[in-house]
């Protein structure tokens, strides 16, 4: 190898390693102004624009920087052709979909989900037989944090395919609670008793209004349905809050919950005064049985 | 009561007791409500001003939303073309601000000694939570007890050719103009019926007067900017 050869493997090494520094630091400084952005936006518009689409303009805001960055900066350093790209990315996008379908399916499920919005962050949801709180939605998958605290990462694909309940889509839900009373008690009181008590609290919906009523003359008790309509962010606490206020202002007023009882009817009269106190002479218990 | 203070004070009106004395170089903001409903905050600052005044009554029990709805106590039949006015009453919420001597107000604490009630405008899907009272139409001023109830002199223009049936009103906080005096506390509105099932209600200034205040309000806030102050009554009348 002569002079000039080493020379030129030099200034190549020297070119690519030069190439290398600047596209790490124009990637660098571009995930560095991505993230400036981000977090503007964070504090901007905080007040202004709901978490889920703020979510969804930060990511579009920083992976469109960085995306600008690499189509303007470090293609032309790498003497990348961008529509030399494009024919060689269909061919490698169709080898890909071949070889990864779930990666892919669930990167499309992702987009329809994000189109579609069945659910957003924030939202409390049960997606296939798993409850709690959406964290996040990627491209290829939904995280959720379950009511007890445990992280859960479902595939789009799954989330997209299975049946999802968000419980806070609308802004009210009814839940329902059953008051047995005794029969000996008077109903139409029991319901205006409880008809104050849902007056009175501020969640209990004045529309839809409450209904009360008697459902049905049960085994031991007289049955009332309360239906009552709260909103959506209330509701739960006002369901673990308000049975006890209506046990206790019934009880006040001397209408009771009965425990189950059954009359027993004896074909001959029971000898009941031949039976003796527990507890008293052994030899008379003896002779009576 | 709706006034401005400087510490200490104390001001005992009705159920409502409110005290603001100096401990140890700061400032301890003592509410008690109706006996029991205390709150006590101690303020890190000696210089500081009080300010009580009524504000937009959607925040207690807790701001669900920006919505009140006052359903009238009987229905009002109003003629086509017709503009009339008449006055409702509103539930009042009484804020108490602190304030640095720049005209910078912070809220510190609200309270009401009216009750509280929401209730759903439109359907479960579509619909909104709102802030409800009920309220009999007067023809006239219906002097209230300002610590429970204001004054909301509504302008209703029917633009359609039939006679319309109003059995409520639904107002948006944001955009609310609320103004107090010694002994009143009013708002001014307008509701335009656009068609059977559609209305607009929207917020309107007074001349303001010696002894009249415009409120210092919390939905006034660049938030405005994203929210319109209007009501669009889409879900009936």
């Amino acid at each position: 190898m002569n002079v000039t050869g080493v020379m030129d493997s030099v200034l190549t090494f020297q070119d690519m390693i030069l190439k290398i520094i600047g596209v790490v630091l124009i990637l660098f400084i571009a995930i560095a102004i991505g993230k400036g952005i981000s977090i503007y936006m964070q504090r901007s518009l905080k007040d202004k624009i709901d978490s889920e689409h703020m979510n969804i303009m930060q990511k579009v805001a920083y992976y469109g920087v960085i995306v600008l960055a690499i189509v303007v900066f470090i293609f032309p350093i790498l003497n990348i052709e961008p529509s030399g790209l494009l024919v060689a990315g269909g061919v490698v996008g169709i080898v890909i979909g071949f070889a990864s379908q779930s990666i892919v399916g669930n990167f499309i499920s992702g987009l329809f989900l994000m189109t579609e919005r069945p659910v957003k962050i924030g939202d409390q949801v049960n997606i296939n037989n798993h409850a709690g709180y959406v964290e996040d939605i990627n491209m290829i998958s939904t995280i959720i944090r379950t009511y007890d605290g445990l992280y859960m990462r479902i595939p789009n694909e799954t989330v997209f395919t299975t049946d999802i309940t968000n419980y806070v889509a609308n802004v009210v839900r009814r839940f329902d609670y059953v008051v047995g009373i005794r029969y000996e008690d008077d109903a139409d009181q029991a319901i205006e008793i409880i008809q104050e008590i849902l007056d009175k609290e501020p969640f209990a919906l004045k529309d839809p209004p409450a209904g009360i009523f008697v459902d049905n003359l049960g085994d031991n008790s007289v049955n009332i349905l309360v239906r009552i309509w709260a909103p959506i962010t209330e509701w739960y606490e006002l369901k673990t809050r308000l049975l006890w206020v209506i046990k206790k202002t019934l009880g006040e007023n001397g209408i009771e919950i009965p425990f189950p009882q059954r009359t027993v009817w004896f074909a001959s009269e029971l000898q009941t005064e031949r039976i003796p106190q527990i507890g008293s002479n052994e030899n008379e218990i003896n002779e009576t049985f | 009561m709706f006034n401005k203070y400087t510490p200490p004070f104390t001001i005992e009106k009705e159920d409502i007791t409110i005290s603001v004395e100096k401990e140890n170089g700061n400032l301890v903001y003592k509410r008690v409500l109706n006996g029991d409903d205390t709150v006590e905050k101690i303020l890190l600052h000696n210089g500081c001003e009080f300010l009580i005044n009524p504000i937009e009554p959607v925040n207690i029990p807790k701001a669900l939303s920006s919505f009140l709805l006052i359903e009238f106590q009987r229905p009002v039949m109003i003629a086509p073309y017709e503009k009339q006015t008449v006055h409702l009453k509103f539930p009042v919420e009484i804020g108490i601000f602190v304030s640095r001597k720049r005209g910078e107000h912070e809220l510190i604490d609200i309270l009401t000694l009216a009750p509280s009630k929401f209730t759903l405008y439109g359907d479960p899907n579509r619909g909104v939570i709102c802030k409800y009272w009920e309220s009999e139409v007067h023809s006239s001023y219906p002097h209230p007890d300002i610590l429970r109830e204001g004054d909301l002199e509504l302008e209703i223009i029917n633009d359609t050719n039939n006679w319309m049936e109003l059995t409520r009103a639904v107002f948006n906080a944001y955009g609310m103009k609320i103004y107090y005096g010694s002994d009143r506390i009013s708002m001014r509105a307008q509701m335009k019926i656009i068609n059977k099932s559609l209305a607009e209600t929207e917020f309107q200034t007074y001349a303001l007067s010696p002894g009249f205040h415009r409120s210092v309000e919390l939905y006034t806030s660049r938030k405005i900017l994203l929210n319109s102050t209007k009501s669009i009554m889409e879900f009936g009348l």
